[in-house]
């Protein structure tokens, strides 16, 4: 398992620079959303994302994988604008979690497979070593394999979920709040998993979540979003104990927020 | 009465077909289920519409001539658009350019091949056929553009989850619509493969019908109608398939996002 906190590299493997979007209003008005957000981070690095919801927290990471457009700024993978990346090869680069498991029809196998039909290379079979990391990564049996992924529970899919977004060997990973429809024990066991996997494959871990206690026990930096403006980031435990801004103080004195 | 001849219909003989719709529309009042107005209402317009019909194709027939044959072709697919656009266009991005260039491309398509190389007649805007054909064609294709379009949106609707998930897994955005699309053609289809299995068997074809009841040997009238059905089938598998292919692409920008999370691009 890789240390934290990682050795700097020259060029941040994510780095988001000016970034502003706008909204299109029920009456057809342009209103701006997310507004000058710049920041960076590093392969191995856990960073999460917290604040109120509509603040901004999914629309940022929906950006990254290029799934919405910002009207400024922009994002560098490994140096590379990602505007010329073509999108499908982006996101294979930058995996993504979206907030519901979405099960494609047919086994677990099957799913796992699905990202190898899209760039039409041959299938992994059930024995296929990396395949089976993945699984083992998503603390998944090989007894799986064979079963129809929507019967699967919730914790479950999710962790199939986690194991196909693995498969295309990403660079960053995303997470649109993982654990929101997940008990305390499913959340905890999901939180070591992803700190596990974001250590060990050297990925930059992005996620978005409610869960303050999850967000303190696994996330090496913090990011605070309230209406589409960064208020407060830093490394997690100092911005924990000794929030600056009167808004984050506010928002960790409440009690945790339903999303 | 001669093989051939035709028995026509005068004003007497007409008034006691009316009377049939009378009947019904006291029956309607007799089990007071208040659409006597609408039944009467509907069967008027019926009646002046095929007589507006009528007087026109005869004019059109008089007259021959090519541009008042395709306008009239033109505003044949101007109202069924109307008539579908009336439930989706909402729905649906670029609705009208779509659907257009579909109908156009897929009924005229088929219609002037089945008319200049299956039946073979000159001129080839002979308004005896091309109108009738025509129409059967468009009619026909009409059922098979519009579920083809509704299903579409439905589906795009439904399989949000879907396809942002197969996006996020590296897929583009025709192989994130691939099932989308799949689930409409099978819809488009549908009606046209059961029509086909099912005529002669429950019902007999109205343009078959039609040829016999004028004089035609049966066996010709026949041949025309699988023709016909074999027209039809193309032109609405043709524009289906058009109206899927150019309809998907509306709902994603050119850097396969769905627009609906673009609003701006």
């Amino acid at each position: 398992m890789v240390a934290y906190p990682p050795e700097p590299a020259s060029v941040p493997l994510l780095q988001l620079e000016q970034i502003a979007t706008a909204r299109k209003g029920p009456q057809g008005q342009i209103t701006p959303f997310l507004t000058d957000i710049s920041w960076s981070c590093q392969a191995a690095e856990l960073t999460a994302l917290i604040g109120p919801s509509g603040g901004g927290k999914s629309s940022l990471i929906r950006l990254i994988n290029r799934l919405e457009e910002p009207q400024q700024g922009r994002i560098l993978l490994a140096g590379t604008d990602i505007n010329e990346i073509p999108p499908p090869l982006l996101r294979q680069r930058v995996g993504m979690m979206l907030q519901k498991a979405h099960m494609f029809q047919g086994s677990v196998l099957d799913n796992l497979q699905q990202p190898f039909r899209y760039r039409k290379t041959a299938l992994p079979g059930a024995d296929d070593p990396y395949l089976l990391q993945c699984l083992s990564l998503a603390r998944l049996s090989p007894d799986y394999l064979q079963r129809d992924a929507r019967t699967l529970s919730g914790g479950e899919q999710q962790r199939v979920n986690l194991a196909r977004a693995l498969i295309n060997r990403p660079e960053v990973l995303l997470l649109d709040e993982p654990t929101s429809a997940l008990d305390r024990p499913t959340t905890d066991s999901l939180g070591q998993t992803l700190l596990e996997i974001c250590r060990s494959e050297r990925l930059a871990v992005i996620m978005v979540t409610h869960d303050l206690r999850l967000s303190r026990r696994i996330s090496d930096q913090t990011i605070y979003l309230e209406a589409g403006r960064i208020v407060e980031a830093g490394r997690t435990a100092e911005l924990f104990s000794s929030p600056q801004s009167k808004a984050l103080q506010g928002f960790l004195a409440e009690p945790a927020e339903e999303p | 009465m001669g093989k051939n001849s035709l028995i026509h219909l005068d004003l007497l003989q007409l008034l006691y077909a009316y009377a049939l719709i009378l009947l019904s529309v006291s029956l309607a009042r007799f089990k007071q289920i208040g659409q006597e107005r609408q039944m009467l209402w509907a069967s008027l317009r019926m009646v002046v519409q095929l007589l507006a019909v009528g007087y026109l194709l005869q004019l059109v027939f008089t007259v021959r001539s090519p541009l008042l044959v395709i306008l009239i072709l033109l505003s044949m697919t101007g109202f069924s658009l109307q008539v579908i656009g009336s439930r989706i266009r909402q729905h649906m991005p670029h609705f009208y350019r779509i659907m257009g260039s579909s109908i156009i491309i897929g009924c005229g398509g088929v219609t002037f091949y089945f008319c200049l190389l299956v039946v073979g007649y000159s001129p080839w805007y002979d308004p005896r056929y091309l109108i009738p054909l025509a129409g059967m064609i468009i009619g026909n294709s009409m059922n098979g553009a519009s579920l083809a379009a509704e299903r579409l949106t439905a589906e795009m609707r439904e399989r949000h989850d879907e396809l942002e998930t197969a996006l996020c897994l590296g897929a583009t955005a025709r192989q994130a619509a691939e099932p989308a699309l799949r689930t409409a053609y099978r819809a488009a289809l549908i009606p046209t493969m059961n029509t086909m299995a099912a005529t002669g068997i429950v019902a007999l074809p109205g343009m078959m019908t039609g040829q016999i009841l004028s004089g035609t040997e049966p066996m010709l009238a026949v041949r025309y109608q699988i023709a016909i059905m074999c027209a039809i089938t193309a032109a609405v598998a043709i524009t289906a398939f058009l109206i899927l292919l150019q309809g998907y692409r509306s709902y994603f920008t050119p850097a396969d996002q769905l627009r609906q999370h673009n609003p701006l691009s």
